[in-house]
């Protein structure tokens, strides 16, 4: 009981600290950074402690330095209460749905079983979409409640476009549930231990078709006609400032790192190394005893899965980084007229293949 | 209209012109009936990522690992510490050049403050012992002023020129950027690329 506790903890310090202290700045750094190489730019620099400027990091510090120290301002005739809790419904969701992505597998551990993830619901899945849609209700009420026109348009966008797309993900997600039977993500991560059972092998088209969505998803570029920039200055966050603006920011930073979880988990074998079973991991690592073993198998794994999350995260920066962003007509054509009937078709070939064989 | 374009070039000196072949548009292509390969989308993305990937990686690597005797691929100015050389066709803020004696040259003619469309410049003239003009104060409201050149177009005695100066003129104070003769004198060394450009080209104009 104590231990279960004791584990439960961990995994939740481990994560949240993973996300919200590593990740979340780390990807402002990196959105900077990456940007700048692909421009032939050189990027942040200038920031310093003591001369020593950590290639730019500390830009991130002096980010949170600023926003702490910044006016938070509410616009007249604003509606203050559904102002200020918009951000939070858009955090939470994009914080707590990493709960059911499991980072590694199950582990013996000195007589206790380790399953390293934070909440294994058998619904594991449809958890990550009812959260996804709660995000949804952030960016339209922060759009609404922000009596701004510029706010408003992006909301409105924003609930068009997300509503759309989670249709099309939704019907993209069955194809991959009828592959591995289960709605449970350490399931569905433990049957991609065969290096051909992943899911990318057996759901090409399924990849394709969730990536995208779960980009148009998350409003980045080329899917973020919400906060077009050039358009309606920032889209349904236009009137935030100082921590709520930040917020919302990091929301979406904690969604890139989300997203790439699940696809990892879906499609790239989740915590598993190509051609390397479980057994012959804890084969090759025998010589540290049973329990030495373990430990060093479940090191590996996550960091095999981090490392995976991490190509995803930077995939995705490419992407930003590479389209222009896509018109507002495109964007629902793309959605209701080529990404929902592939769903549809991709449904259809999988069910047969699965009834064949 | 293509006829005057091309009369326009051919009066310029082809030092100032720019060669027509770079005024030719680039060849747009016009069919914007994708074909079925750029209609699948996927690909035509994978390939604008293997571009930028591409500058990603090369630049990663000529960071952290420059290869000898490579320059640095980036052209970032680091503005404070380097400062890139400005060519003589660049107006900057506008100064007054001083003559062989070290007095300015100007005459207070007021023909720049006529052509001022900004009204920046205010002169009051007099004149020295031996019958010559000269401007007594002369003021160069900097905050007003748009960088058009139109000054140094219409000055006949090169008394009034723009240099190649951009620092100081971000101000929190108006009064600072009023500029007086003295602040305004350069010698006339310091301005001399700016005087071969001007005779270059207002030579080949004809009011």
């Amino acid at each position: 009981m104590v231990a279960d506790l004791i584990e439960s903890i961990a995994k939740i310090v481990f994560v949240f600290s993973m996300n919200v202290g590593f990740f979340a700045p780390v990807l402002g750094w990196v959105e900077r950074k990456q940007s700048a190489l692909m421009q032939d730019r050189i990027g942040a620099n200038r920031a310093d402690i003591l001369g020593f400027t950590a290639i730019g990091l500390f830009h991130s510090l002096a980010d949170a330095l600023k926003v702490l120290a910044k006016e938070d301002f509410i616009p007249a005739g604003a509606n203050k209460f559904f102002h200020t809790v918009a951000p939070f419904i858009c955090l939470v969701p994009a914080i707590s749905t990493f709960a059911v992505v499991p980072f590694g597998g199950r582990y013996e551990l000195f007589g206790h079983q380790v399953n390293l993830v934070i909440a294994d619901l058998d619904v594991g899945i449809l958890f990550v979409f009812a959260l996804a849609s709660l995000a949804t209700y952030g960016v339209v009420l922060a759009g609404w409640s922000s009596r701004s026109n510029w706010s408003l348009l992006g909301g409105l966008r924003a609930s068009a476009q997300m509503l759309s797309y989670e249709v099309a993900m939704g019907l993209t997600i069955i194809g991959v549930i009828m592959v591995f039977g289960s709605l449970r993500l350490t399931e569905i991560g433990a049957l991609q231990e065969n290096f051909f059972h992943w899911g990318i092998f057996l759901q090409p088209l399924g990849f394709v078709l969730f990536f995208t969505c779960a980009i148009a998803e998350n409003k980045r570029v080329p899917f973020d006609i919400p906060e077009a920039e050039s358009e309606l200055v920032a889209g349904y966050f236009t009137e935030y400032s100082g921590l709520k603006f930040v917020m919302f920011w990091m929301a979406e930073f904690l969604e890139i790192v989300t997203i790439s979880g699940i696809v990892t988990t879906l499609f790239f074998g989740a915590w598993h190394l190509p051609f390397v079973t479980d057994q012959m991991l804890l084969s090759w690592l025998q010589f540290a005893g049973a329990n030495g073993a373990a430990f060093l198998a479940m090191l590996v794994n996550v960091a095999t899965f981090f490392a995976k999350v991490i190509f995803f995260i930077w995939l995705q920066m490419s992407i930003r980084w590479t389209l222009p962003r896509f018109r507002y007509d495109q964007i629902m054509r793309l959605c209701w007229k080529m990404l929902l009937p592939l769903a549809l078709v991709n449904i259809l070939i999988t069910g047969l293949v699965v009834l064949v064989l | 209209m293509s006829k005057m374009t091309g009369l326009e070039q051919s009066q310029y000196h082809p030092l100032v012109g720019v060669p027509m072949a770079t005024l030719k548009p680039k060849q747009v292509r016009k069919n914007i009936h994708l074909t079925l390969w750029e209609k699948l989308y996927v690909f035509e993305i994978l390939r604008g990522l293997f571009v930028t990937g591409k500058h990603f990686f090369i630049n990663l690597v000529g960071f952290v690992l420059p290869p000898a005797g490579k320059k640095r691929k980036v052209f970032t100015v680091y503005y404070p510490e380097e400062k890139v050389t400005l060519p003589a066709a660049y107006r900057g803020r506008p100064v007054l050049v001083a003559g062989a004696n070290g007095a300015e040259k100007c005459v207070a003619c007021g023909l720049c403050e006529k052509m001022c469309p900004a009204k920046a410049i205010s002169i009051v003239g007099g004149e020295r012992a031996g019958g010559e003009r000269y401007p007594v104060s002369y003021t160069l409201d900097m905050a007003r002023c748009v960088y058009c050149g139109y000054c140094e177009e219409v000055c006949p005695k090169e008394a009034i020129v723009m240099s190649s100066e951009y620092q100081g003129l971000a101000q929190r104070d108006r009064a600072i950027l009023r500029y007086s003769k003295d602040q305004l004198l350069r010698s006339e060394e310091s301005v001399k690329g700016r005087l071969d450009y001007i005779r270059r080209i207002y030579s080949k104009c004809s009011y």
